[in-house]
């Protein structure tokens, strides 16, 4: 037995396995490895990891069909899923399966680091994975993708609300501008990240949040954005 | 034909009713006088009528000709449209399989080189260009997802995108910045919003002034806005290096870059991704420059009721 972290890597693609495996290991995680779902559920039976990486496209059993799997047995463990593109629909279809967070292949290793260590530092902390969640008198419901403040019902744009989402499942982490615009948008290749300035006003607008004394969403100077507020599940 | 008979008809009954007051023996003669001026008047006006007739009958031929030969043009045209719109589809789907076949060979690339540490600039200079390759590849991917996702409109006031958009040009760029005047046409209207993506819009407009800014490095950036007849006009006109004649034709088509661009970092993408954004909204971009004197870049969008 080991008291390092212990990740369970879920890929078809024995390349991309052996040597993200040994990155993984040299960046101080326990690596198991897995080469569909089928195989992945035998691997998490027989000794749960702390934190899963599938891949979606994998023979036999896919990683949207893992995760689900996974997800009535286990709730609560950490899954990033490695999909295809970075179109928004891909990425919410991935959170509603249940995974935590999603890369898009090619990615790069040291991403796929950071977001490891994200996602453990979230389920540490025990930031909710479910699919009603609360900051504040602020609802959010990731099923339905509606949204109240009190009683109210709020009504934004579904990019805004995507963001939303986003930074209510990440929150007290700072995001750039860059991250959130190819993250929730799919298109990284922009010369500027307004786009993600425009709904953050949206949200700020819906809200009623001053950005001046924020209850919500602060402006990271030079970073981006901050979730601030405490999120519960609701 | 039917109109041929009914010409026919008065003869018919004229004959018919001569045939039988012939045979009845009617044997009455009817003389009409007519003074020899008058005479010439009606045959000048008989003639007349005949010309009248042969134009219009050769005035329907012809239009039958055109009617024929434009609905042909049409189905040409039709047809022309058509293996456009087939030829678009294959290239998206060669980009999808492309990107598809390429991302687990250059993940495990990216992953070996990330295993063997950074230590080593071989490995370092491996993973830099297969990050570059990698971002080539989704940013191709991205742009054939660009013809087909949907549009996410709102009505867009594109002074207000466009003052943003020189705003952040000018904080990323002052040098480049104080080079831009802006021109709007408020009088005797402004130009109304236009339903679009606010988005893709303004990720459009920022390309545009970004090779303005890029491509040169002295003169006025002019940016221009204005109406002209339902559609909303944007320019953006510099004085840098411009584009060389032969590289003119391909330059909306992907990887395309001028041979004068070498010196500047680019992908070859940027005015596709115009193009397509604009083409997406019922717009159109289209590009003149002069090597060695500039280039202006106009951008149109139908605005939504509008005037004129």
């Amino acid at each position: 037995m080991t008291d390092r972290t212990r990740l369970l890597l879920v890929d078809d693609d024995a390349a991309i396995t052996a040597p993200l495996a040994s990155f993984l290991e040299r960046s101080g995680y326990a690596v198991r490895v897995a080469g569909d779902g089928r195989e992945g559920l035998a691997a998490v039976r027989e000794e749960k990891p702390d934190l899963v990486v599938s891949d979606v496209l994998m023979p036999h059993m896919d990683g949207r069909e893992f995760v689900r799997r996974l997800r009535e047995s286990d709730p609560w463990l950490p899954v990033i899923l490695l999909t295809q593109v970075g179109e928004s629909f891909e990425r919410s279809a991935a959170l509603d399966e249940g995974a935590d967070d999603y890369l898009n292949k090619p990615f790069d290793p040291q991403e796929l680091l950071s977001r490891v260590r994200a996602v453990l530092r979230r389920a540490s902390r025990g930031v909710p994975t479910s699919q009603r969640i609360r900051a504040g008198d602020l609802v959010l419901d990731r099923t339905s993708r509606r949204a109240w403040l009190g009683a109210r019902e709020l009504t934004f744009t579904p990019k805004a609300l995507t963001l939303l989402e986003f930074l209510m499942t990440h929150p007290q982490e700072a995001h750039s501008r860059e991250r959130l615009l190819a993250g929730l948008w799919g298109f990284d290749f922009a010369t500027s990240s307004r786009a993600v300035d425009h709904r953050i006003a949206e949200l700020r607008r819906v809200l009623g949040d001053d950005p001046a004394d924020p209850r919500f969403i602060d402006t990271a100077q030079g970073l981006g954005y901050r979730f601030i507020a405490q999120v519960v599940a609701a | 034909m039917r109109p041929w008979l009914l010409a026919a008809i008065p003869l018919a009954l004229g004959a018919v009713i001569g045939g039988v007051l012939a045979l009845l023996g009617e044997r009455r003669m009817l003389q009409i006088a007519v003074a020899i001026p008058l005479a010439f008047v009606v045959i000048g006006v008989l003639a007349s009528l005949a010309i009248v007739a042969v134009l219009l009958v050769r005035r329907s031929r012809a239009a039958r000709i055109r009617e024929r030969e434009s609905a042909r043009a049409a189905v040409s045209a039709a047809a022309a449209a058509e293996t456009l719109e087939a030829e678009r589809q294959r290239h998206r789907r060669f980009l999808a399989r492309l990107d598809h076949e390429l991302k687990n060979p250059l993940t495990a690339i990216r992953a070996t080189a990330a295993a063997a540490g950074t230590e080593d600039p071989r490995w370092s200079l491996v993973d830099s260009q297969a990050g570059r390759l990698s971002d080539l590849v989704r940013d191709l991917r991205k742009l054939a997802e660009l013809e087909t996702r949907a549009l996410e409109r709102e009505d867009v006031d594109l002074e207000a995108l466009i003052v943003e958009a020189v705003d952040a040009l000018a904080a990323r760029e002052p040098a480049a910045g104080g080079r831009i005047r802006l021109e709007v046409t408020r009088v005797p209207w402004p130009v109304p919003p236009v339903s679009a993506d606010l988005d893709l819009l303004s990720l459009a407009i920022d390309n545009v002034l970004g090779n303005a800014a890029k491509y040169s490095s002295a003169g006025s950036i002019e940016v221009r806005l204005r109406e002209e007849s339902g559609t909303a006009v944007i320019e953006v006109a510099d004085s840098g290096r411009g584009i060389p004649e032969s590289d003119l034709p391909q330059v909306f088509d992907e990887l395309a870059r001028a041979a004068n661009a070498r010196d500047v970092a680019g992908s070859g993408l940027g005015l596709t991704l115009v193009q397509t954004v604009f083409s997406r909204h019922g717009g159109s971009v289209s590009l003149r420059s002069v090597e060695g004197a500039g280039t202006v870049v106009r951008m149109g969008i139908p605005v939504g009721g509008g005037h004129g």
